[in-house]
């Protein structure tokens, strides 16, 4: 047991003139699971890479407990990238045997069981693997690491269900160890099982974060119809709560962040018949985190309708 | 129990309130008894595969309730007067559904009156004729 936190502040990094990372700040508390969603080309990757010395940041501290990144470290965390590491042409065995001499607290022992559960045969040499078996041998080698943190970039690309499942599990039972699971990934139905806490990037920057069933209890969308197209919001879009308000002919949709009972206690007393208050979920927030705000409706603006 | 869970994260309903909803529901339901043991959070986070602090907020608040206990280092345990609450528990169920029926209603703009006429001829079709 660990519970190690990590803490970003102000990350940069510039790849010639352009940021991948630019200016994200984010504390990833111990002994949970935490999601890093993000659309292609977010900087999830790159931050991973900076909090993993495999990359230099241009500005900007990452501290683990309070102190930065050390070698002594690299024996606590445990890392599965995106993109095969394995060698072509050594043997799933071979990749075991060099583990255990790379890392002190590596188990084979558990390395061997964790490939059987993914079926994977351990003669084969890595060249002739498919995707989702690199991912699944990669997954194996970290669990096996006993590592305090592990930083999992996509642990299940190319992973069909039911090893997709299996992955899951593993981190469940690490965060219930006390040990801390950061992962990011494309599947995020996957994102809202396991993950206690997301924060979600877009460009480089931190655009939203919090508890999963936080943002979920918070977050709604208040919908009110109004007998015809002449109705004015009387301000209701200009409430700190109200992240967005599209409008459509007598239809008006508010992506409220609190409070959506009294939005619509609002909308009603507006006018509108039919109010509805909707909830999301992790896709649907996620969506609206990243999407510009001219997304499919008309906007109504932001200011005082009168 | 922990067969009688299931969790649907893609819901819009946070997994602790899911949680929540449905050890009250068993309750209700006598399917747990009083002083029955709960799956560990360890144990019930790996069986739904969500995260254990998931679990253990909705733990928390199901203690806050009073509708269970847990003894430090034995476990978590539905309390006796737990069960002699199952009615008041089963009330809060049916509550809850009827505050939402009657929202829709208010929301498309049915009249008391009309509720009401909604209401009595439900009420004769889930529970028969009045008792003489």
């Amino acid at each position: 047991m660990s519970d190690m936190s990590i803490a970003i502040t102000n990350l940069r990094k510039f790849y010639g003139h352009t940021a991948a990372v630019d200016g994200f700040s984010l504390e990833i508390p111990g002994a949970s699971v935490f999601g890093l969603l993000g659309p292609n080309g977010a900087g999830k990757t790159t931050t991973f890479k900076c909090m993993l010395g495999m990359a230099r940041q241009s500005s900007g501290e990452i501290l683990y407990d309070g102190k930065p990144l050390v070698p002594a470290m690299f024996e606590r965390i445990a890392y599965v990238p995106e993109r095969s590491v394995l060698y072509d042409w050594m043997t799933v065995d071979e990749h075991v045997e060099m583990n255990r001499r790379a890392f002190a607290n590596f188990e084979p022992a558990r390395a061997n069981e964790l490939l059987a559960t993914f079926n994977i045969d351990r003669r084969k040499r890595a060249r002739t693997l498919s995707k989702g078996m690199k991912t699944a041998v990669m997954v194996a080698l970290a669990f096996a690491r006993n590592a305090e943190i592990l930083v999992l970039d996509e642990p299940t690309g190319g992973l069909d269900p039911v090893n997709q499942r299996h992955v899951l599990s593993l981190m469940i039972n690490e965060a219930a160890k006390g040990n801390s699971v950061l992962f990011s990934s494309h599947q995020i139905g996957q994102v809202e099982r396991a993950a206690e806490h997301i924060a979600v990037m877009d460009r480089g920057r931190l655009v939203l974060q919090g508890l999963v069933d936080d943002l979920k209890a918070d977050r709604k969308i208040v919908e009110g119809i109004f007998p015809d197209v002449t109705f004015t919001l009387d301000g209701i879009a200009n409430d700190p709560h109200v992240a967005r308000a599209d409008r459509t002919e007598r239809i008006v949709r508010l992506l409220v962040t609190a409070d959506a009972n009294a939005i619509a206690a609002r909308l009603s007393a507006a006018g509108a018949v039919g109010v509805r208050v909707l909830d999301l979920n992790l896709e649907d927030i996620f969506l609206y985190a990243v999407s510009p705000a001219t997304a499919t409706t008309d906007i109504v603006a932001k200011e005082s309708s009168s | 129990m922990p067969a009688v869970l299931t969790v649907d994260p893609r819901s819009g309903v946070p997994i602790y309130l899911q949680i929540i909803e449905q050890i009250k529901r068993s309750i209700a339901l006598g399917i747990l008894q009083a002083g029955e043991q709960l799956p560990t959070v360890k144990q019930l986070a790996v069986d739904l595969t969500v995260n254990p602090n998931t679990v253990a907020r909705a733990y928390r608040d199901l203690e806050r309730d009073e509708v269970i206990e847990t003894a430090p280092g034995r476990g978590s345990f539905v309390r006796a007067n737990g069960v002699t609450e199952s009615p008041r528990v089963a009330a809060e169920i049916g509550g809850d559904a009827l505050d939402v029926a009657l929202r829709e209603a208010k929301s498309v703009g049915l009249s008391r009156a009309e509720v009401g006429e909604l209401f009595t001829a439900a009420l004769q079709r889930w529970y028969g004729d009045l008792e003489k």
